[in-house]
């Protein structure tokens, strides 16, 4: 009998399994891949303003591809490009990481802390006991009891679905994108993209969502997709693919990969709403599996650190009490969520953007995306929604609501030298 | 540059993860529009993932199916797709 089992050693599993370990409990760790990441897909980059959080500094010893400093957006049109790059006064913006080797290394860390770390054993199933969840079924049938279990196993992970709390999604609610990487080697990069992230707004190369390019070592990532709304495919668009094609063929995207080739693709399904509920008695959900991912915001990684880390703070306290309950669980957990101003920023920013972003023109949104640095535009945005819907229905605390959290989140609208210095100091250890 | 979807597997057989349920599917075809891969074929009224192995296990078919038809679990652990570079 396990403390806790947490499945899936993603960005939030390896995180929750190495926090657990480190309060005692006696933790076990599953992950389907042979080596953890390699079954992943995702943006690749960490935002700094999360990681400038102490819970976070160990991932700075992690794999680093990029350090990235400054962010480039293309809005094309058949007319003309026009080309934004905004390079803040100073600071890391986002650190570029391989998923395969990162959450590899993320899950040597959990190993190292003290849990045990099964890799290539698939959860098929939960165990449930009047009403509880008590563990996982693997797919050699073996049966795994724990106290709790965290689910940290992403957008369609089965423990939540066989635990009632993960449905289906379409339409504005789930995003399908692809995912390709280019091999340029270091030194083309380091000429074209350097520190640089680069965004793009062009016809036929996103369904109401953008495509990006983040540099790596010696590959460029590229992303392109859309909401899974019926007409994310059609006669024009026989799969998501021929958005990632459009953008492959945009001449500006042609001259910035010139001499490249393909070394890797992949596809995800982003989930885009949060989750209403994210526990059960003796289950958390963690990371992607919880809702916890913004695609608008680029933002779903260090969320998915912070869940996971928390829900074992909460596992853990919930064990101490000798109380499993959905509601002890629940409680602990939404309070840790609650006192970190990063994830409180984010929740805040998730609920009030997409439906404002989904109704603006492709114009609207390259506009915005000029003050895009860490999500100040998308910040901006929220604070705006949040305005315009109190002079809509002459509701001034929905004004005050919005002005407040603009206050609050004044240290993470400017970046400041910290992150640089505790970057410095971890790298120098 | 053309697309190309390339993308590895790991060796051992993953088993029938993605089924469908005969009883549910409607043949609406939603599964296979979804589906990057073609895993998805017409047989007769309903659409069975004929093309497994060429499955990326992103979900989209269970997800996009009205019917509820997908039955949608786990390749066997260590078997199935395998990305480089996330």
């Amino acid at each position: 009998m396990y403390d806790v089992i947490v499945v899936g050693a993603g960005c939030a599993g390896p995180a929750a399994a190495r926090k657990a370990a480190q309060l005692g409990l006696r933790t076990l760790l599953l992950e389907k891949a042979r080596v953890p990441g390699e079954k992943n897909v995702s943006g690749t980059c960490l935002n700094t303003a999360a990681l400038s959080d102490a819970d976070l500094h160990y991932l700075l010893d992690g794999p680093v591809e990029r350090e990235i400093r400054s962010m480039r957006t293309y809005h094309v049109t058949r007319e003309r490009t026009t080309v934004f790059h905004e390079i803040p006064a100073s600071g890391i913006l986002l650190l570029s990481i391989r998923r395969d080797r990162f959450d590899a290394w993320h899950t040597e860390q959990a190993r190292r802390a003290g849990a045990e770390v099964r890799l290539a054993t698939s959860v098929v199933d939960i165990v449930e006991e009047g009403g509880a969840i008590r563990g996982v079924v693997t797919d050699a049938g073996e049966r795994l009891l724990s106290k709790v279990v965290i689910d940290a196993a992403g957008v369609n992970s089965i423990v939540g679905r066989r635990a009632g709390l993960i449905g289906r999604r379409t339409g504005t609610d789930m995003i399908l994108y692809v995912t390709v990487a280019v091999r340029l080697g270091k030194k083309k990069i380091d000429e074209r993209f350097g520190d640089t992230i680069e965004y793009y707004l062009a016809p036929g190369c996103q369904h109401k969502t953008w495509p990006w390019i983040f540099p790596k070592r010696d590959v460029v990532t590229l992303g392109a997709g859309g909401y899974m709304t019926s007409d994310l495919v059609s006669e024009g668009f026989p799969s998501v693919n021929t958005y990632m094609q459009n953008f492959l063929d945009l001449p500006v995207v042609r001259d910035r990969l010139a001499g490249g080739r393909i070394a890797s693709w992949g596809l995800h399904c982003e989930y885009d709403e949060p989750i209403e509920q994210k526990a059960r008695d003796g289950l958390i959900l963690a990371g992607e599996a919880g809702g916890f991912v913004a695609p608008f915001l680029g933002e779903g990684m260090p969320e998915a650190f912070f869940t996971g880390i928390y829900a074992a703070q909460a596992a853990a306290r919930a064990i101490e009490a000798n109380d499993l309950s959905l509601a002890r669980l629940e409680g602990g957990f939404d309070e840790l969520l609650d006192a970190n101003l990063f994830m409180k920023s984010f929740m805040y920013v998730a609920a009030r953007n997409k439906a404002s972003i989904l109704s603006k023109s492709d114009e609207e949104i390259a506009r915005m995306m000029q003050s895009v640095v860490m999500g100040g535009g998308f910040i901006t945005n929220a604070v705006h929604t949040g305005w315009l819907a109190a002079a809509e229905e002459g509701d001034i605390e929905k004004a005050r609501e919005a002005r407040d959290f603009l206050e609050l989140l004044q240290p993470y609208r400017s970046i400041g030298s910290d992150f640089e210095e505790i970057y410095a100091a971890r790298k120098k250890r | 540059m053309k697309l190309e979807m390339k993308v590895g597997y790991y060796p051992g057989e993953t088993g029938e993860f993605i089924r469908v349920d005969e009883e549910k599917c409607t043949g609406c075809g939603a599964c296979a529009r979804f589906c990057a891969r073609g895993v998805w074929q017409k047989d007769g009224a309903v659409y069975r993932p004929r093309g497994l192995k060429l499955c990326a296990e992103c979900g989209a078919c269970w997800n996009a199916c009205p019917a509820d038809a997908v039955l949608f679990s786990e390749p066997r652990g260590g078997t199935g797709v395998r990305f480089l570079f996330g």
